[in-house]
């Protein structure tokens, strides 16, 4: 599995990733959209022939100088490639780039309440905490967890060039997960 | 210029909030003005109002009478640069570029320096990639709005994409010294990012990687400089510098399989020998990384090195229960000398840890988990599934079932072994049991919707599809609205063999529009991206758009759409068609 920065050339290929594997949708110029804008933050996980295993689609929020943050608009794991860490590696990928191409402070996502794998990925893996809880956020209706994480052990990563090493947290479970 | 057929001050007013109208969208004001000039019998035929009646019309979705209107008011005035350019943003949003171009044309002619009109031209050029001409309609903004950034980029852009690199880079150094005064901030760094990278396709590698250190400080995008002075340095042989960027580079992310490839041309290794001892380093360096056990694996030749590896790989895995272990290692299989030794692996394996919860039959062995047989049966399973050993196959899966009655991926397993011995309907009926232990899981769901359209169930499948899709419309529409094309494709196909040869060509023709939609998708960026100064990507969106329809996706379709063509054309319907229904299998 090889682990890489998107191109636009990856994105038709995230956009069947995500057909495959999540209830939320977008259409291409939504993939686009992102590709174009924060070229920097979207990272693939490719199998041998090329094939997308998973993805995640990032993005920034511009409100304000001051509360500048990334955000996961999604996050995918072919099921068949679970258990091999990859989503926690494209996340910290994506983290740091946002810290270093427009100094985001912290990282945002949604989840669906049910989706338990995902919220313990996002809590026990990566250092998530759940904010607050947004009442029907999904079109089904169901609430998500609006969820953060702090990212200035990144800026501080990012200035003495360390390696991600130290950001590695214990647990292997990566999960399909629905931002 | 005065207008060829000038309004008296009253009605020009109302000719002027008609366009206003127009900008905000309010149609049926804009409508009830034109009515106020048009109604006075001595403007009854006055040309732009008759043509913006009609533009507005359009975007009521009357198109028809759109079309009469507009065409109306350009013959009373055939020398309105307004005129002619309403004809073209009409015809440009019915997608005829060329004849919105040609409007365009003629709307300058009698109006030179209208912005306006060249912007829009500018993109339309672009859009269907008429290089000179754009080149010559941004050389005409740049001369009008010297000032305006996207004047100079456009300018340089339309320089690049004709691949003359020198004028493209001049025009971006002038820019960058008269008109970018700080601060540094995004979109300077993807400026100078920009530069370099016109720089490096004009092939000098040499002044790419100056121009590169001198503005380091300046580009926040760090991975980038990397990314690209390794390679400028590996094109000019300077090896040590490159080893150092890559080195570099794998701390940062030590799963990058180029990084690893980069690296070993970097330090010149060519031997089998030379590489497995290079990837021993990284093994080390990043024993988290699963990239360099990987890879190691790869180069691996000699038959006693590479089945030592791969021992302590396939125990790793089954000692901690990674499902994809094989997806994984599949790959090597083209050796038939690693997929022989693989198997005698395993077989050893099973052996032992049945009858000692050991790998192997040594004291020293260390105890298994229980799962570790469990793995190893569903390894064995997807081994001898690969090897058409279908019997095989089966029997350890049933094994691993027995073992562990609960879980998913063994079912989706014993659903791909039969769809590989040919029987598409136990295939998807294993699918459909393991679909129904996790109703949450979509990629089960989209696998299981896939086996039922192999089998030709397409109402079922569609049935499945739909616990994902939005409530209240119908699976299809909704898939069809996301653009999921390996559905569309799959029930293409599916109906071709049902020889429901409507069916068959209505999905594919869904998907050539996906294909068209994502092509007009474009337009949008051709502004946007330059605002945002993301131009190297923007120039990666045109190259892909340029080749869009060399996607997989499309051939797969195009292929069953011509076979349902060559037989629509070979054997002709005869009489209406037998309705067919589409769940009754052959």
């Amino acid at each position: 599995m090889n682990i890489r920065c998107a191109r636009p050339s990856d994105l038709m290929n995230m956009q069947h990733c995500n057909l495959l594997c999540l209830p939320e949708n977008y259409q291409m110029k939504y993939y686009f959209y992102h590709g174009l804008s924060w070229p920097q933050l979207s990272y693939v996980a490719e199998d041998e022939k090329g094939h997308i295993v998973g993805y995640v689609l990032a993005k920034m929020e511009e409100d304000g100088e001051d509360n500048r943050h990334g955000h996961i608009t999604s996050l995918a794991v072919k099921r068949s490639h679970r258990r091999l860490g990859l989503a926690q590696k494209l996340m910290n990928q994506a983290s740091l780039a946002m810290v270093e191409c427009f100094q985001a402070k912290y990282v945002s996502l949604h989840v669906r309440k049910s989706n338990r794998a995902a919220l313990n990925l996002y809590t026990n893996s990566l250092g998530f905490k759940i904010l607050e809880i947004e009442p029907k956020y999904y079109a089904d209706g169901e609430d998500a967890y609006s969820m953060m994480r702090d990212l200035s052990a990144f800026a501080a990563e990012s200035k003495d060039t360390q390696p991600t090493e130290n950001l590695e947290i214990k647990s292997e479970s990566a999960i399909i997960s629905q931002c | 210029m005065p207008p060829s057929n000038p309004l008296p001050p009253k009605e020009n007013a109302l000719f002027k909030r008609i366009l206003r109208c127009y900008e905000h969208k309010q149609y049926k004001n804009g409508l009830k003005f034109a009515k106020q000039i048009l109604s006075n019998p001595k403007f009854a035929e006055h040309g732009e109002t008759l043509a913006m009646k009609g533009l507005t019309l359009n975007c009521l979705g009357r198109k028809d009478e759109a079309y009469e209107y507009v065409r109306r008011g350009l013959r009373n005035d055939l020398k309105s640069p307004v005129c002619w350019h309403v004809y073209g943003l009409l015809q440009r949003s019915d997608k005829k570029y060329d004849e919105a171009i040609k409007c365009y044309r003629n709307a300058l002619k009698w109006e030179k320096e209208n912005i306006q009109i060249l912007r829009d031209l500018s993109l339309l050029q672009i859009q269907m990639r008429d290089l000179e001409g754009y080149k010559d309609t941004r050389y005409q903004l740049f001369m009008l709005r010297p000032t305006q950034r996207a004047s100079w980029i456009g300018f340089a852009m339309s320089y690049h994409l004709l691949g003359d690199y020198e004028m493209a880079n001049s025009i971006l150094d002038a820019f960058r010294t008269n008109q970018m005064k700080g601060p540094y901030d995004y979109e300077h760094s993807e400026l100078l990012l920009y530069q370099n990278m016109v720089l490096a396709e004009s092939g000098q590698y040499e002044r790419a990687l100056q121009h590169l250190h001198k503005f380091s400080t300046q580009i926040l995008d760090k991975l980038s400089i990397k990314e690209t002075s390794g390679e400028y340095y590996l094109k000019l042989k300077r090896f040590k510098e490159a080893e150092a960027v890559y080195e570099d580079l794998l701390k940062r992310n030590p799963e990058n399989v180029m990084y690893y490839e980069k690296l070993i041309e970097a330090k010149q290794l060519v031997t089998p020998e030379e590489k497995v001892a290079f990837f021993d380093v990284y093994k080390k360096e990043y024993p988290r990384a699963i990239a360099p056990r990987r890879l190691q694996l790869t180069e691996a030749v000699a038959q006693p090195v590479f089945e030592q590896l791969v021992d302590e790989y396939l125990r790793h895995g089954l000692h901690k229960g990674i499902p994809p272990l094989f997806v994984d290692l599949r790959s090597l299989y083209s050796d038939q000398s690693k997929a022989d030794t693989i198997e005698k692996l395993i077989l050893q394996y099973l052996e032992h840890l049945a009858k000692s919860g050991t790998f192997g039959p040594e004291e020293s062995e260390q105890k298994q988990p229980a799962s570790a047989l469990l793995w190893a049966y569903y390894y064995a399973a997807q081994h001898f599934d690969f090897k058409k050993d279908t019997d095989r196959a089966l029997h350890y899966i049933d094994a691993a079932i027995e073992h562990t009655p609960t879980l998913i991926e063994l079912f989706i397993v014993k659903g791909r072994i039969y769809k590989h011995a040919g029987d598409p309907v136990s295939a998807y009926q294993w699918l459909e049991e393991a679909q129904a232990m996790d109703t949450a899981d979509r990629y089960v769901n989209s696998k299981c919707a896939r086996y039922m359209l192999r089998a030709g169930h397409v109402k079922r499948a569609e049935e499945m599809c739909a616990k994902f899709t939005r409530e209240g419309v119908p699976a299809t529409e909704n898939l069809n609205e996301m653009q999921c094309m390996w559905f569309q494709t799959e029930a293409a196909a599916a109906y071709k063999r049902l020889h429901q040869w409507g069916e068959a060509l209505k999905k594919a023709h869904e998907v050539d529009r996906h294909f068209s939609e994502i092509m007009e998708d474009q337009f949008d960026f051709h502004s946007y991206c330059m605002r945002k100064m993301t131009l190297r990507s923007y120039v990666g969106l045109l190259r892909l758009e340029d080749v869009l329809r060399a996607h997989p996706f499309y051939f797969r379709c195009a292929r069953v759409a011509i076979a349902v063509y060559l037989r629509l054309y070979t054997q002709p319907l005869q009489d209406a068609p037998q309705t067919q229904e589409p769940d009754t299998v052959r």
